[in-house]
């Protein structure tokens, strides 16, 4: 895989200031009140753990569960990293909804023509070189972005190098790796950070779809088989009959009528 | 002839004609006022009683036509044809009631087509939707011979028969892969939801546990439509031949009930068997409804020769069946959303509505067309002239 982008978020550097929500809420043109958790019009917010703040907003998983689950495709993962949104294929099935580990995506309920939201690392802004705007807002550096080999880096070097840190980088190997890293001094627990395995998500499902060569062959054959059986049996039976009919000297083709 | 007569008001009548109002207003409040107005679902349970109640029994439910097909015309089962068309009309109307659902249960139903074309080959779903595409279309074409025997035209019919007779064992055969493949695959859905999917109920199993309740399930049905159509539509099916096709329901269960329990037993479920709470009592409630209750009715031959217990019977199957679909889609994810979902009056007369209307369609093809054997003959009504009959 080329390189892709990740952001790095220290919760230990995290003041509160919900700067990134605004500049979020800016660029995509949402009213500007804050938020309590994720919503159709805010894809990342602030949320206080006593006296943590920890970001929240998509992972961008490196292999997603959303677009491996969206039956058209419109959910992808760019070469770029981020996990983009093509809401013209979206038939709104919610499927994504319910395959997200991190419960990220949001859905228009309130709307005619709903459409999933969530927030794709600001794929238009990195494609021409900008940093997301969320990333771009925040006054001191909590949050930074990368290439997600140089900021994996980075975070190691500031856990291993600073005791105060969780010896985890939430984020590195989770559902496979995402494009979003996580340091903390609080287990990541506390924070409410789900606990994942390291398989990605699309291996649950990739196992039994391919399956469906075997269920066609052996399934198909078996049945082909068996209607062969069936049908021999009653070609056989036929001609006994026939045969029987003959031999008592009755009409040959009595069993025609 | 030309004197109109008001039908008359019978009790049925009447219930129809209020699931009918109920489930049009409900449907102008799914499309003309949103989701959020007509239905209780968030994000954390995106999928309700639609897609639980809807599609999952729905299509499950509908299973008894594939395996019915290909018991009689690959299995050389000859004593079930009687009832070959019977299953088979059912699991057609199942699944047209299905794709109905999919108009108010997706969120841009316009662009239903759009898997035709847009392809995600590692979407469970999108395997689900093509099979059922492309199974409907099989369910129509095995139907229609019902249908096209009492077009008035002799050549016609005769030619369209003639071919349909050529491809009938063909779409039986497909018709079978394509009902296995999805009737496992829609458990197959759930597979992507490792977490949220409350111990009791997730298991890498889920498509083969899927596909081994199905079955029973859709034969229990057609048990069920078959004893009612002997009973109020002057159909004469040998009760014999019920109670010889649940004898097959009884071993379906006992391979599901020995998976399953193995499934507990190995993956982690086992601690949660006897707590104290909703999830349990659910689990236990589905398991005594689907399996243990009519493993044990079934393996007695009273219960099975006699038409009313069997119904009863094949009754407590269906229901423990859809409380089978219903705990996976709904209550396992009780915990993991936090939210207790309980659908709005909306979501019940939608689904209701569209369930009778299939009904009511089974009921006038019954009436009307040579589904089942009868004491008395189905009318003429398409032919002009019974020269032609």
């Amino acid at each position: 895989m080329a390189r892709t982008k990740a952001i790095l978020i220290d919760i230990t550097k995290c003041i509160g200031c919900h700067s990134c929500e605004a500049a979020c809420k800016q660029l995509h043109g949402f009213p500007q009140d804050p938020e309590p958790r994720l919503s159709p019009t805010a894809f990342t917010i602030v949320e206080t753990h006593d006296d943590r703040f920890v970001r929240r907003m998509c992972m961008n998983c490196q292999d997603p569960a959303c677009a491996s689950a969206c039956l058209v495709g419109a959910l992808k993962k760019t070469e770029l990293g981020p996990v983009t949104y093509d809401s013209s294929k979206c038939i709104g099935c919610r499927y994504c909804l319910v395959a997200c580990p991190f419960n990220v995506p949001r859905y228009q309920w309130s709307k005619l023509a709903p459409l999933v939201t969530k927030c794709d690392m600001c794929f238009a802004r990195q494609a021409q070189g900008q940093p997301p705007a969320c990333v771009e807002a925040c006054p001191v550096q909590a949050s930074i972005v990368g290439w997600r080999d140089e900021i994996l880096e980075e975070a190691q070097k500031r856990i291993l190098f600073d005791s105060k840190y969780v010896k985890h980088i939430y984020g590195s190997d989770e559902v496979g790796g995402t494009s979003v890293f996580f340091i903390s001094d609080v287990p990541f627990e506390k924070l409410g950070f789900t606990t994942l395995q390291a398989q990605p998500m699309p291996v649950l499902t990739a196992n039994a779809l391919g399956d469906i060569p075997t269920v066609v062959m052996v399934g198909g054959g078996l049945l082909a088989g068996l209607y062969w059986i069936t049908n021999r049996r009653k070609l056989v039976a036929l001609a006994e009959a026939e045969e029987a009919a003959a031999a008592s000297g009755k009409g040959k083709d009595r069993h025609h009528v | 002839m030309s004197k109109f007569r008001l039908p008359k008001l019978t009790f049925w009548r009447t219930v129809v004609t209020v699931i009918f109002i109920a489930g049009a207003y409900a449907a102008y409040a799914r499309f003309f006022m949103g989701f959020q107005r007509s239905t209780n679902l968030v994000d954390s349970q995106p999928w309700g009683l639609w897609v639980g109640l809807g599609t999952l029994c729905g299509v499950g439910i509908s299973a008894g036509g594939f395996a019915i097909a290909a018991a009689v015309y690959l299995l050389g089962f000859e004593r079930y044809r009687p009832v070959v068309r019977a299953a088979v009309l059912l699991s057609f109307l199942g699944y047209l009631s299905v794709c109905t659902g999919m108009m108010y249960e997706l969120g841009l139903p316009w662009r239903i087509w759009h898997p035709i074309f847009m392809w995600n080959r590692r979407s469970v779903l999108f395997e689900v939707s093509w099979c059922v595409m492309l199974y409907t279309t099989v369910l129509a074409l095995e139907f229609s011979p019902s249908l096209v025997e009492k077009i008035p035209f002799v050549r016609l019919r005769q030619f369209y028969l003639k071919w349909h007779h050529h491809l009938l064992i063909g779409l039986v055969l497909v018709g079978a892969v394509l009902s296995s493949l999805h009737q496992s695959f829609l458990g197959g859905l759930y597979l992507l939801a490792k977490g949220k999917v409350d111990p009791l109920w997730y298991s890498p199993y889920l498509p083969t546990l899927f596909y081994l309740s199905a079955v029973p399930a859709g034969l229990s049905a057609t048990i069920m439509v078959v004893y009612l159509c002997n009973r109020s539509l002057n159909a004469r099916v040998d009760p014999r031949v019920l109670a010889e096709m649940s004898q097959i329901i009884a071993p379906m269960l006992y391979i599901y009930a020995l998976l399953r329990g193995i499934d507990v037993a190995t993956h982690g479920a086992a601690p949660y068997l006897f707590v104290w709470r909703e999830e349990t009592l659910l689990f236990w409630f589905e398991v005594s409804l689907f399996v243990i209750a009519p493993v044990l009715l079934l393996s007695r031959a009273k219960v099975r020769n006699n038409p009313n217990a069997l119904y009863g019977t094949c009754a407590m199957v269906v229901m423990g069946f859809m409380a089978n679909r219903l705990n996976v889609s709904i209550t396992a994810f009780q915990t993991s959303s936090g939210f207790y979902y309980v659908p709005k009056w909306t979501e019940f007369a939608l689904t209701l509505a569209t369930v009778t209307a299939a009904g009511v369609a089974f009921y006038y093809a019954v009436k009307y067309l040579e589904i089942l054997p009868r004491s008395v003959p189905a009318k003429n009504w398409m032919t002009l002239h019974p020269a032609n009959a």
